[in-house]
């Protein structure tokens, strides 16, 4: 099943997301995340890489909603107009700002679970196979390459970083304040180490002539230019939904 | 095929208001043999090698330098203006940074260098897993690149280079993230080398570079301040006191003596052998 669904399916499907995103309405974007959610456990082809990339996407799943929720309460908060829907600790919340938080809730969380779940099924290797043939320069890809890299190893480093301040007496297992203030001082380390690493493996990169003219098995595929028929079917539904959401735009 | 690498009066400045890193570097290495390169931080050991593997005009454009470098019968005056790979392969001090993470395997990581080199021969596995036996790695064919040990992705990126046959091999402070035991490895792999590659490295641990080099060079400040056999290194290293961190003349006193040692006990070991 996943090699069914190949890189041009999901790229497709992430793309639909993201129409969807802008056009449709914020129930049928929340309809659209449980799918997200359920695919991730259903369908081979969206099931994590590995443990890691579950781990992460659960996290993100929990931040997500707690996120949402303040997004949602916020602006019910503070967007006055509307009737008054309930009220709360002498807090009011209205029906227009409900609304709004709402659609930016579902916008945002449909947005990057669609990245996202694209990223934790894919793997690099897979997914830097895929542009170099596809034709990608190697200068582009060098550069999403290392911010991939940068990426997958962000964690990792912010926990050394984390445990270095700890071990200097930094009281970074104090409490949310403590470790929001630690965090700030973890971020020249982390940026001027990334940016160190990111250098150093462009070079060694480069010096196994990854820059190079690209050699005849890295040619774009010329040969082969077989069409996944779900592919255009999701880049079609896409199309559609532009169309009519420019029409209905049109007609108001 | 390993070439002969000469270098005459090659200086350099990473911009016209600095200092010199290197300054009026003459040097000569026959082919296939083995020259390292050691002194204190910042003597200019690294600098040296970015300039002969191409990486330093491309990273630092506004470097201003002079001399020459000749690769067999390439001549470049001043910097080459391009990555020199395969022509010099240069493998970093840090080994895990030179594992690309874009192949899921060891195998098809030292085959990443063909690809992007075009020069994936016709049976690709016999010459790569040849190549990971020679390095002692062949029953790391089908591990992932990023979960081996320090030593180990070492050899790695050893191959990666390798791979491409490269008649001069570069290698900047190969033994930095070595054991005892690794180091070893490696020496064993450097001398196996010997005739077919012309390899230049640089490293801190004097012994290392005694136990494997045919010519030494010390640098300061950009400067040689000797070249010669270890032999004559050791012999005049009272001399570069000044220059040699306390524990490099620890480690080459330690060298010397195990060398005499072994010097002394050698018709022994010789005779028991035979009587075996």
């Amino acid at each position: 099943m996943r090699a069914n669904l190949d890189l041009s399916s999901k790229l497709a499907l992430v793309f639909l997301l993201w129409v969807c995103a802008f056009t449709l309405s914020w129930t049928f974007q929340f309809v659209l995340c449980l799918l997200l959610v359920i695919a991730r456990f259903v369908l081979p082809a969206f099931r994590p890489i590995s443990q890691r990339s579950a781990a992460a996407f659960s996290k993100f799943i929990l931040y997500s909603i707690s996120v949402a929720v303040l997004v949602v309460c916020l602006n019910a908060l503070f967007i006055k107009s509307g009737s008054m829907i309930a009220t709360l600790l002498g807090f009011s919340f209205y029906e227009d700002g409900l609304l709004f938080g709402l659609r930016t809730a579902s916008r945002l969380i449909l947005l990057s679970f669609s990245i996202l779940m694209f990223f934790i099924s894919t793997s690099l290797p897979v997914l830097i196979g895929y542009l170099q043939n596809k034709g990608l320069p190697p200068y582009l890809v060098l550069m999403l390459l290392l911010t991939l890299h940068f990426l997958d190893h962000l964690p990792s480093r912010i926990h050394q970083i984390f445990l270095a301040q700890q071990a200097r007496g930094a009281p970074v297992d104090a409490g949310v304040f403590s470790r929001t203030k630690a965090l700030l001082s973890i971020l020249s380390p982390l940026v001027l180490s990334s940016i160190v690493e990111s250098i150093e493996r462009g070079t060694a990169l480069e010096l196994r002539g990854f820059l190079s003219k690209p050699s005849p098995e890295r040619q774009p595929e010329q040969v082969e230019t077989r069409v996944n028929p779900l592919t255009v079917c999701l880049y079609f539904i896409s199309i559609v939904i532009i169309a009519y959401s420019i029409y209905r735009w049109l007609n108001i | 095929m390993a070439q002969h690498l000469t270098i005459k009066d090659l200086s350099l400045q990473y911009s016209a208001s600095d200092p010199k890193a290197l300054s009026s570097l003459s040097l000569e290495v026959e082919a296939g043999s083995c020259c390292a390169i050691i002194g204190p931080t910042g003597a200019g050991k690294s600098s040296l090698l970015h300039c002969l593997a191409g990486t330093m005009r491309r990273h630092h454009p506004e470097s201003v330098a002079s001399g020459q470098i000749q690769i067999g019968e390439t001549l470049f005056n001043g910097l080459p203006n391009h990555i020199l790979f395969p022509i010099a392969g240069l493998v970093l001090q840090d080994p895990y940074v030179q594992i690309s993470g874009v192949r899921d395997t060891v195998f098809e990581e030292v085959l990443f260098t063909l690809e992007n080199l075009g020069m994936v021969p016709q049976d690709p596995r016999k010459t790569i897993m040849s190549l990971l036996e020679r390095l002692g790695i062949d029953h790391l064919a089908d591990r992932k690149p990023t979960s081996l040990s320090g030593g180990e992705t070492q050899r790695v990126a050893l191959a990666a280079i390798l791979i491409a046959q490269p008649p001069i091999l570069l290698l900047d402070e190969p033994t930095t993230a070595l054991d005892s035991n690794a180091q070893d490895k490696l020496r064993l792999i450097l001398r196996s080398l010997r005739g077919r590659t012309t390899v230049l490295l640089t490293d801190t641990q004097i012994d290392f570079a005694l136990s494997i080099a045919d010519q030494i060079l010390l640098l300061d400040n950009g400067t040689i301040i000797f070249r010669g056999d270890p032999r004559t290194l050791l012999s005049q290293i009272h001399n570069f006191s000044s220059t040699l961190p306390i524990e490099s003349w620890l480690q080459a006193q330690s060298f010397l003596s195990s060398h005499e040692k072994l010097s002394r006990h050698r018709p022994m070991i010789a005779k028991a052998l035979s009587l075996k």
